[in-house]
């Protein structure tokens, strides 16, 4: 080989080394969390070194931008070889995933080297029980059916309500709809994930469920699980005012104090009851 | 680092550390937090004298009484700082709440000072009000106690002990705390994937505000604030979001509208203020005020309503549960006619209060309940009616009532549940509410009786005894039959569900007479797809005032002076005090999805009486329109009553509903259509 070819491959060979080397630049997208002290920080939690000269661009390519910087900005961020990150294209609006932040991961700086979290590890059972497994929440809504019985007492044209934690017990809050002689039903959209507070009541708190035992009885709970539907089952024991011949508490007008006629709908010039009047004896002949 | 202990009476933690952060502190000599020295811990500023030597007697009377009449108040913040909760205060240039997710976001010049002596600065500020976690981003500062450390971005999970800090100094780095430990953080920890996400947000937020604080698990409190209904903007100054877990909060004192609109203007973990605009078809527009005092096992709620109508209901319900297994609950309400402007003297005032008592058993219950009336309380010659006496009564009752819990037959899909009780009436005044005819001037519960003076040759003199006291036993039992399938049970559209319930009740007075009701009820639905069921049911109520001697007198379709008696018409002769109403329903619901709901119930009734037009009165309603009662004499033959409700707003649905009469008594339609607003 001839000095000249040797020279003219061993430039060849630089060259495709200081190609490889240089590789394609790599670009990821994510919600800015800061932007400071020479340092870009995503929502990961990952903070990239910025080059001096970092470009900010508009992410929709007009260009220059007004956006600055900061949290809740969403970016394009484009890396160099090194790790650094050399332009950033903003937008105040979500941007196609673009890239991963697991291949850029490398390029995130700190001080510290990552150190396992006991927090997200599996829990260890303890001697002699099985371990639950972990649930996951998407967050995608649920479409959760509640149906409660109520007690046999419960006038037929009663209306039924969910009060709920989520609606700041309002006792109104969620009205059901009477599917048989026992049963009331309602169907709800809840996310996944959502701890859900309810009682039953018919549309005050005076009406409200109360436990078998008679008491006052704390909220139902229940946790929506990832699910195309569920379905809620339950029992309401008795309502709060529906105490056995007892007058209930209801704060809208004056009290209607015990009243032994059963018939309060009989008009008002009904005779009321008596003794028959004795028939007078027959005047001397 | 020398451990110091201090009282905790913070953040309730869940980690072993319990007490949180107040455990936390420094002392002079200690490791330092990001190289800044420390300076002593938190100790509690001693409180100025409250009362001081040269009060007087009388402001010191003075402060006594407001002490005493405070003492509930007291009471109930002192249950509730039991378990207080982190307070953080925020403010910032730009503050929002956003009610679907129950989110609190706020940029610019973020400022955070939290309870247990945290301040935190920084660009951004996300808080999840129910997973209860806090995020500050953006050219962070955190400084307690003298100490200082700077980065980009600090995540507080308050459920779980953990701060997750990502610091600038040379370079960043990761650091948690731990169980409130500022002093030794873990270096490099992984933390979990979402530590620092900011949510996607609704574009319109439900509230802005200039600053917040915000009571963790229960409450958060806006200044500056503004409310969005439908993108319009209403001042309101001071708003409250209620979101505590406790449901007492939701307890109230006030009667039903088909309209409400609150505005919580002031309150905390343990209270809550709310100015209420109301409307109801009986009051129309006016506003409310209602009060709350909560607690763990107790609550006292006040209302005034409507406030601004001359005739007002004050309404005080007191709750205490002591121990497992007993309760004891009240309700006091005073009607006051005094004018829109208070001006006095009150043209009337009626009290009464309820008292009731629950005692819980492994299998049973007992309650005791209890009421008194006055009628009124200004004396005679001051009601404002035709009556110069007014209305003296105070009828007063007591009733004893134990019942078992549902015990199901066998194996049988039959469930009974028994009652009984004893109780008394009593009124020793006067009688006007009760049965007629009594004459004002006489008192008593009820006159029963016949002629007592006879005289040969004369007509007989009435002289009816007058009960002032009426004893009673009831007895009573239900007997249901939850569910039994029919059809095809495998495919849940082509399955039939029956049902049948027998409510059966017996009541023994002391004025002779014994009254039975007896509730018959058999159903059968089915749910033909997803979004509609139907159910036909016929139900049977039979009442029976049956009188030792004498009772109900069969009414003359013939007044004495030969014109037709118009409260008697010949179908109401026969009647004896024994009715019978049968109703048959038949019901179907259409729901698509959860923001749309038509229902339709069509009935037939069969009574005995039967309806007579315009010899029944109407029923009473309630101030949005409903009938009080069930099921009633004088119903008409056929109605048909149309429900439909359908999402208005994000969080806010419309029901509108109206019965159909076919014409009877040339009633076509109920009187009024009955609308309600209902948050979500």
């Amino acid at each position: 080989m001839t000095p000249l070819r040797r020279i003219f491959a061993v430039t060849c060979a630089l060259f495709a080394v200081a190609l490889i080397a240089a590789g394609p630049t790599i670009a990821v997208t994510g919600q800015l969390l800061a932007y400071q002290d020479g340092f870009v920080f995503f929502t990961t939690g990952d903070g990239f070194r910025v080059a001096p000269g970092v470009l900010i661009r508009d992410a929709a390519g007009t260009g220059s931008t007004a956006i600055v910087p900061a949290p809740r900005v969403w970016a394009r961020a484009h890396f160099d070889a090194n790790g650094t990150v050399t332009e950033l294209d903003l937008s105040k609006a979500p941007l196609p995933q673009e890239g991963s932040f697991a291949d850029v991961a490398r390029f995130a700086v700190a001080l510290s080297s990552p150190v396992p979290n006991p927090d997200l590890l599996p829990a260890t059972p303890a001697p002699g029980h099985t371990l639950v497994p972990t649930q996951h929440f998407s967050g995608r809504p649920v479409l959760v059916t509640f149906t409660v019985q109520v007690p046999p007492t419960t006038p037929f044209s009663a209306s039924v309500y969910i009060t709920t934690d989520a609606s700041g017990w309002n006792a109104q809050a969620i009205p059901m709809d009477r599917i048989d002689t026992l049963h009331y039903q309602i169907t709800r959209r809840l996310n996944s994930g959502t701890i859900f507070r309810y009682l039953y009541d018919r549309g005050s708190f005076q009406s409200q469920e109360i436990a078998e035992n008679g008491l006052q009885r704390t909220p139902r709970q229940i946790v929506v699980t990832d699910a195309d539907v569920r379905t809620i089952r339950d029992t309401v024991y008795a309502w709060l005012d529906s105490r056995s011949n007892a007058s209930g508490q209801q704060p809208n007008g004056l009290p209607t104090p015990y009243n032994p006629n059963p018939f309060p709908n009989l008009p008002s010039g009904f005779p009321s009851p008596g003794i028959p009047t004795p028939r007078p004896p027959h005047p001397p002949a | 680092m020398t451990s110091v202990t201090i009282e905790c009476r913070d953040r309730v933690r869940n980690g072993p550390a319990g007490c949180g952060r107040h455990q936390r502190g420094f002392v002079a000599g200690g490791p330092t937090l990001a190289g800044i020295s420390p300076i002593g811990y938190l100790s509690p500023r001693p409180k100025p004298g409250w009362l001081t030597s040269s009060d007087s007697l009388g402001y010191i009377v003075r402060r006594l009484s407001l002490c005493a009449a405070l003492v509930p108040l007291a009471f109930a913040i002192a249950c509730a700082c039991a378990r207080a909760n982190t307070i953080v205060r925020l403010s910032a240039d730009h503050l929002a709440f956003y009610y679907d997710t129950y989110q609190v976001e706020a940029d610019g010049h973020v400022r955070v000072q939290t309870s247990d002596g945290f301040s935190v600065t920084g660009d951004a500020f996300s808080m999840d009000l129910k997973l209860n976690r806090f995020l500050v981003a953006g050219h962070v500062t955190l400084e307690t106690h003298g100490q200082r450390a700077a980065g980009a971005a600090l995540s507080d999970f308050l459920d779980f002990n953990r701060i997750y800090f990502v610091p600038v100094t040379s370079e960043p780095d990761r650091w948690t705390f731990l169980n409130g430990d500022l002093a030794h953080p873990v270096k490099g920890r992984i933390m979990p994937g979402d530590t620092f996400n900011f949510p996607e947000l609704p574009k319109t937020p439900s509230v802005t505000a200039s600053e917040a604080v915000i009571g963790t698990r229960s409450y958060a409190r806006f200044s500056g604030a503004w409310a969005y209904v439908g993108g319009v903007g209403l001042p309101l100054g001071s708003y409250v979001v209620n979101f505590s877990p406790n449901q007492y909060f939701a307890q109230n004192s006030l009667t039903g509208a088909n309209f409400d609109a609150t505005w919580n203007f002031a309150g905390n973990n343990n209270s809550l203020s709310a100015i209420h605009l109301r409307y109801d078809t009986f009051n129309h527009t006016y506003l409310a005020f209602e009060q709350h005092f909560v607690g763990d096992h107790e609550y006292a709620i006040f209302s005034a309503n409507p406030l601004t109508k001359s005739d007002r209901f004050f309404n005080l319900v007191l709750y205490e549960k002591l121990g497992q297994r007993f309760q004891i609950q009240t309700f006091t309400q005073y009607n006051v006619n005094q004018g829109v402007l208070f001006q006095a003297p009150p043209l009337s005032v009626t009290q009464t209060t309820y008292v009731n008592m629950t005692q819980a058993f492994p299998h049973s219950y007992l309650q005791l309940n209890s009421n008194f009336t006055n009628y009124n309380l200004l004396g005679p010659g001051s009601f404002n009616n035709n009556n110069p006496a007014g209305n003296l009564s105070h009828p007063s009752q007591i009733q004893l009532t134990a019942t078992s819990f549902q015990n199901r037959i066998g194996k049988l899909p039959l469930y009974e549940q028994i009652y009984g009780g004893y109780g008394f009436n009593h009124d020793s005044v006067g009688a006007q509410q009760y049965a007629t005819p009594i004459p004002p001037s006489e008192s008593g519960l009820q006159s029963f009786g016949g002629n007592c003076i006879y005289k040969k040759g004369t007509a007989p003199v009435p002289c009816p005894t007058l009960y002032t006291t009426i004893w009673n036993e009831v007895a009573g039992f239900n007997l249901f039959m939850p569910s039994v399938k029919i059809g095809n049970h495998d495919n849940p559209y082509e399955t039939y569900y029956f049902n049948a319930v027998l409510n059966k009740q017996r009541q023994w007075n002391s004025l002779p007479h014994r009254i039975d009701n007896t509730n018959t009820t058999f159903s059968l639905s089915r749910q033909f797809s997803r979004p509609v069921n139907a159910y036909l049911s016929y139900q049977i109520q039979n009442t029976v005032d049956r009188y030792l001697q004498g009772g109900y007198q069969p009414c003359n379709p013939v007044n004495p002076n030969g014109t037709s008696n118009q409260f008697c018409p010949p179908g109401l002769t026969g009647f004896r005090g024994a009715s019978t109403l049968r109703t048959l329903s038949l019901g179907t619901t259409y729901a698509p999805n959860p923001e749309f709901n038509l229902s339709l119930v069509a009935r037939q009734h069969t009574d005995f009486p039967a309806p007579f037009q315009n010899v029944f009165p109407l029923p009473l309603t309630n101030v949005i329109g409903q009938p009080l009662y069930n099921n009633y004499l004088g119903q008409p033959p056929y109605d048909l009553t149309g429900d439909v409700r359908f999402k208005l707003l994000p969080h806010m649905l419309l029901d509108v509903q109206r019965t159909y009469y076919f014409n009877y008594g040339n009633i076509q339609w109920s009187p009024n259509f009955i609308v309600q607003v209902l948050p979500q």
